[in-house]
């Protein structure tokens, strides 16, 4: 069988059958014998469902979680679950198993998935994806996030282990990571979803509680998923066919991108170890975020949040760490792969410990992280600490300056700013990957004391619209872009705090501080670039041409970006782009080279490829001209690998750090279409058998007596029966 | 759909012409090759009326529906004069044919009678037909889905290879007839034939009113088959002996 | 080859290498040698090699029987515990299914 024609690959290419010619390929089918062509009686049998995104297999040192099908598809009888009565239909009482469960968002909660996960009668799930959230919140990840991979172990602060003082994410249901052995689908809920409802309507309702009749409409995912078990098997799998196979098969590769850093000052990124004479300031965030289905991760509150407040303050920071540049330098860092039990902080620990970084630990002088802290609605944000580091004095000491100098810089803002109570842990940060290695001082700052107060951590409810990023009505997108939100403005404020902090912290002068503050509609910007829509203005003047202009795989998207690390496949993920190139524009400097300078520099004086990085980036679109000026910006600002060390050192079994691999897989899809009832395919059968054995039978009578049946020709064969 | 309707939907479609085959066909290797070389011939009228109709539609405006309609309905008729030419075209290939055969065998007599040849060249004509609509057809009865989806016929399957069982017939009988009409020189039979042909071709396109292609389909084969019953030298008198000798030899036994 | 055109005497020493060859772990020379000598063996009139070939097709055919049931039984343990033996069966395996443990 041929399903070419609606299979999608990852890399989104999506196809429309063509609909136009339907009648007329029909038409020819039935009638004209000759000129058949293979896919017009398969368009009229499936209608293909483009817009869906599946939740795929990912594995670790010892699990795998997600979902897939059969290679051939998992093919099922629709039926919408709204009713607890639909529930038990699907799984004990109806008559069609198996069943494609099709059901709305409100629907998808653990008790119903793991009541359907333990039915045999369950071929699939097509969740349709509502934009309302549940009010008292849904959060598909595990309540205790990272749990095995932070500092907190039986020799580190066992009391704090496991979550067991702060559980940080209470409503986290732990669907993200269970093995589903049936294909769980998302559908967007447009004409698609519309036609899929109305095959329902058609053939399977219910009337009185009584079965319906064939036809039935059913639905058939593909997801098939070829690693299995665990990252150990599938990556010995891999190295065992890429050794032996002549046509060897990947089964799964790690998940990995890039991490973004950056110093105010720059430093020599091509000499890695001790960097001599530097104290650095780390001023950390994470870059990814995941919800239950593959490359769906809004993570505003989760991730952007984080990101758009550091990139506001490295911003903010610019203009006066050029005028009165602080003792210590600043390090920007956006860490990558958090999620997956910190893939980014992990691998940059284990750089700076082998050398093999631009700063190792003796570099770092303290450590700040942005949490979560766009919901913190001008309350009060909290400064998290490591209670267990701060049991030695020097520590502790140097945490109470670094705290002091945020009050400070908050009690500047009138910011009410405060410490959660002595003994709770660190929440779920890249600082705790730190803390692995040396008790540095640092603070995570966050909007909740205790438990998250997001209620949608790492779903796909946590989007601009929970943030409050949302606009008037008639405005056009040049209108939004530039539009400061109420979230915008909040947000500016932390920004500006940061900032502060980070440059006090740095041992800058205080009379200074009061020049620094982020600025709104900065902040307004990336929050639509982070969370509306990445194709807009300010992106495309930021990013160098290529990139803008680029036909495949394009990075500007009319929706947000996604924030799901996923593999690195030759070049960074959207996101990690557009922070890297926004950072350079944040704390690099635009100069007069032109475009064969800016590629290689190292003949001019003054420009060092050491030192910085130069970027050929488009410039803003000016009144009459679409594109702008393109010029060359030279930025501290690098890429790091973030590949998880478990992968250099070949330990796929790693309890140390994270082992998360994606499955690979060929084909994505989904269809729906009639089926026929049994008996009708029996039917079909048993006439076809009559016709041939009747045929034989009559065919061996007639040519045993042709000579008397055609007697005017001797020895003639039948030539009728 | 499933195997079931692939299985059946197959022997519908083909089990007549595999009987035919193994019975009549495969123990002479002068019919494989005569069946093997009608089923080519076929093979190129399909060639050419494709050319033809690839050409047409693409010179025309595919978005006219009643032009293409139009061009659909051209395309049958060329394609059914078409295939009829080259049964002609194949007639005279096989007449020189039994010639040369004549001209080296020992015997007196051709080793195949006329009567023989037209039948054979007729399943292969049909068998190659019913192949080409059929095939693509029975790949699709594999997957799960059945057609319908957009309210079409469910039957869709199973009268589609009912089509193709009375084609191949149908192809079978014209060829007996066709030939004997040339033989002995009655073009009024070679038109008949060719406006059968025609007629028949013409059915399909009500479809899918099956209930309204089927029937008379059936009904011109039927007809086709009794003819050509006649005109290959079957008679009443004949049938009349097969009984009474059956009836004679129950009764001796 | 047709057996008809050949003398006894080389149909026993075709036989007997056929017999002799399938020690070399080939147990299919002795499929053939069964197939193709049954009826030589044990359907024709009785002459002089007979007794001979009746000897080698029947160890033959005692040989292939013995590798059937050894294989099967290999092929039956291996498949059912495939996925238990893990680290172990995948280096037993030349190929392995995708997305199957």
């Amino acid at each position: 069988m041929d399903f070419l024609c609606f299979v999608r690959s990852p890399e989104k290419t999506r196809k429309m059958g063509p609909k136009s010619s339907k009648w007329i390929q029909l038409l020819l089918i039935c009638f004209f014998y000759s000129h058949v062509s293979c896919s017009s009686v398969e368009q009229k049998i499936y209608v293909v469902v483009n817009k869906t995104t599946p939740c795929v297999r990912l594995l670790n040192a010892t699990h795998q979680i997600g979902c897939q099908s059969s290679i051939s598809g998992d093919t099922g009888v629709l039926h919408v679950l709204e009713t607890p009565d639909d529930l038990d239909w699907i799984t004990e009482t109806g008559p069609h198993a198996p069943y494609m469960v099709l059901m709305e968002t409100p629907a998808f909660t653990r008790s119903t998935m793991m009541r359907l996960k333990n039915s045999t009668r369950v071929a699939g799930v097509a969740v349709i994806h509502t934009s309302t959230p549940p009010d008292k919140g849904f959060s598909p990840h595990t309540s205790c996030p990272n749990q095995n991979t932070g500092v907190y172990t039986q020799s580190y602060g066992p009391e704090l282990a496991n979550c067991s003082t702060t559980v940080w994410n209470p409503l986290g249901n732990g669907l993200s990571y269970e093995d589903f052995p049936f294909p769980i689908f998302s559908l967007k809920d447009d004409n698609e979803t519309q036609v899929i409802r109305k095959c329902y309507e058609d053939h399977n309702m219910r009337v009185n509680g009584s079965a319906p009749e064939y036809p039935l409409c059913a639905m058939q995912l593909f997801s098939h998923m070829h690693a299995v078990t665990d990252t150990v098997t599938c990556m010995r799998r891999t190295d065992l066919q890429n050794s032996f196979s002549i046509n060897p098969e990947q089964l799964c590769d790690p998940l990995m991108d890039y991490n973004v850093w950056a110093t105010i000052r720059p430093i020599n990124a091509t000499a890695k170890g001790h960097k001599a004479n530097e104290s650095m300031v780390i001023a950390a965030t994470r870059l990814d975020g995941r919800s239950f289905f593959y490359d769906v991760a809004p993570s505003a509150e989760g991730t952007v949040s984080g990101i758009v407040t550091l990139l506001a303050a490295a911003e903010a920071l610019r203009s006066v760490t050029q005028v009165a540049p602080p003792p210590r330098n600043i390090f920007f860092a956006f860490f990558q792969g958090e999620t997956f039990d910190y893939i980014g902080s992990s691998r940059m620990v284990y750089d700076m410990q082998n050398n093999k970084s631009v700063i190792d630990f003796d570099n770092v002088h303290s450590f700040l992280e942005i949490g979560q802290v766009g919901l913190w609605n001008k309350q009060s944000l909290w400064m998290h600490s490591d209670p267990v580091s701060r049991r030695n004095d020097t520590v502790n000491e140097e945490v109470s300056s670094l705290v002091a100098n945020i009050k400070s810089a908050a009690s500047m803002l009138n910011l009410s700013l405060d410490e959660p109570n002595s003994t709770q842990a660190l929440p779920p940060s890249s600082f705790q990957r730190f803390l692995r290695a040396r008790p540095i001082p640092g603070v995570v700052l966050a909007d909740h004391q205790s438990s998250f107060v997001n209620r949608y951590y790492e779903s796909l409810y946590d989007t601009s619209e929970y943030l409050n990023v949302s606009y008037p009505p008639n405005l056009s997108p040049e209108e939004q872009l530039e539009y400061e939100t109420e979230a915008a403005k909040s947000l500016t404020e932390v920004a500006t705090l940061v900032a502060r902090s980070l440059y006090k912290q740095a041992g800058g002068e205080d009379g200074m501080l009061k020049n620094i503050t982020a600025d709104t509609k900065t902040m307004a910007k990336l929050l639509y670039g982070f969370l509306v829509k990445s194709n807009n203005s300010w992106f495309r003047s930021l990013l160098p041409r290529d990139l803008v202009s680029r036909e495949r795989n394009p990075i500007l998207e009319s929706g947000p970006p996604q924030y799901y690390v996923s593999l690195s496949q030759s070049q960074p993920k959207s996101v990690t782009t557009f922070v890297k190139y926004i950072l350079a524009n944040m704390t690099g400097t635009a100069t007069r080279l032109n475009q064969s300078q800016c590629q290689n520099p190292k003949d001019i004086s003054g420009e060092s490829k050491d030192l910085y990085s130069y970027d050929w980036v488009s410039g803003p679109a000016s009144e009459n001209h679409t594109t702008g000026e393109p010029f060359c910006v030279r930025a501290p600002v690098r890429l790091a690998k973030a590949e998880s060390p478990a992968f250099e050192l070949r330990q796929y079994g790693s309890r140390e750090y994270s082992t998360w691999t994606e499955s690979r897989w060929k084909n994505i899809g989904a269809r729906i279409f009639l089926v026929a009832s049994p008996q009708l395919q029996m039917l079909t059968l048993g006439v076809g058998i009559a016709v041939l054995l009747v045929s034989l039978v009559v065919t061996y009578f007639i040519s045993s007596k042709a000579d008397i049946l055609f007697s005017s020709t001797h020895d003639a064969p039948s030539t009728t029966y | 759909m499933t195997v079931a309707v692939f299985f059946g939907c197959a022997f519908i479609a083909f089990g007549p012409a595999f009987a035919l085959f193994i019975f009549t066909i495969a123990r002479d290797p002068l019919r494989v090759i005569i069946l093997i070389a009608g089923a080519f011939f076929w093979l190129l009228s399909l060639l050419l009326s494709s050319l033809v109709w690839f050409i047409a539609v693409k010179a025309s405006n595919a978005d006219d529906a009643k032009l293409q309609k139009g061009l659909l309905v051209f395309g049958v008729v060329f394609s059914v004069l078409i295939q009829e030419v080259f049964r002609f075209t194949y007639y005279r290939l096989l007449r020189k044919a039994t010639e040369g055969l004549v001209a080296i065998s020992d015997e007196e007599t051709a080793p195949i009678s006329v009567q023989q040849m037209a039948y054979v060249a007729g399943l292969g004509f049909g068998i190659m037909s019913g192949a080409f609509s059929m095939i693509n057809i029975l790949s699709d009865s594999l997957g799960p889905g059945t057609v319908g989806i957009f309210g079409d016929s469910q039957y869709y399957f199973i009268t589609s290879a009912l089509m193709t069982l009375a084609m191949t017939l149908l192809h079978t009988f014209w060829g007996v007839v066709f030939f004997e009409g040339c033989e002995k020189s009655r073009w009024w039979v070679i038109v008949v034939v060719v406006c059968l042909h025609l007629l028949v071709s013409s059915l399909s396109l009500l479809n899918p009113l099956y209930e309204g292609s089927l029937p008379p389909v059936y009904v011109v084969t039927a007809a086709m088959a009794v003819w050509a019953f006649f005109s290959s030298g079957g008679s009443l008198n004949n049938l009349s002996q097969l009984c009474t000798r059956k009836r004679t030899e129950a009764a001796s036994s | 080859m047709n057996l008809e055109r050949v003398s006894n005497e080389e149909k026993l020493n075709l036989c007997r290498k056929y017999y002799l060859g399938g020690f070399a772990f080939l147990p299919f020379l002795w499929l053939v040698n069964v197939v193709w000598f049954f009826k030589e063996a044990f359907v024709k009139p009785a002459y002089t090699e007979q007794p001979q070939i009746k000897i080698y097709v029947k160890r033959s055919a005692l040989g292939l029987l013995l590798w059937v049931a050894v294989l099967t039984t290999w092929i039956t343990i291996f498949q059912h515990f495939r996925a238990q033996w893990g680290e172990v069966a995948d280096y037993l395996s030349f190929t392995i299914p995708l997305g199957t443990p």
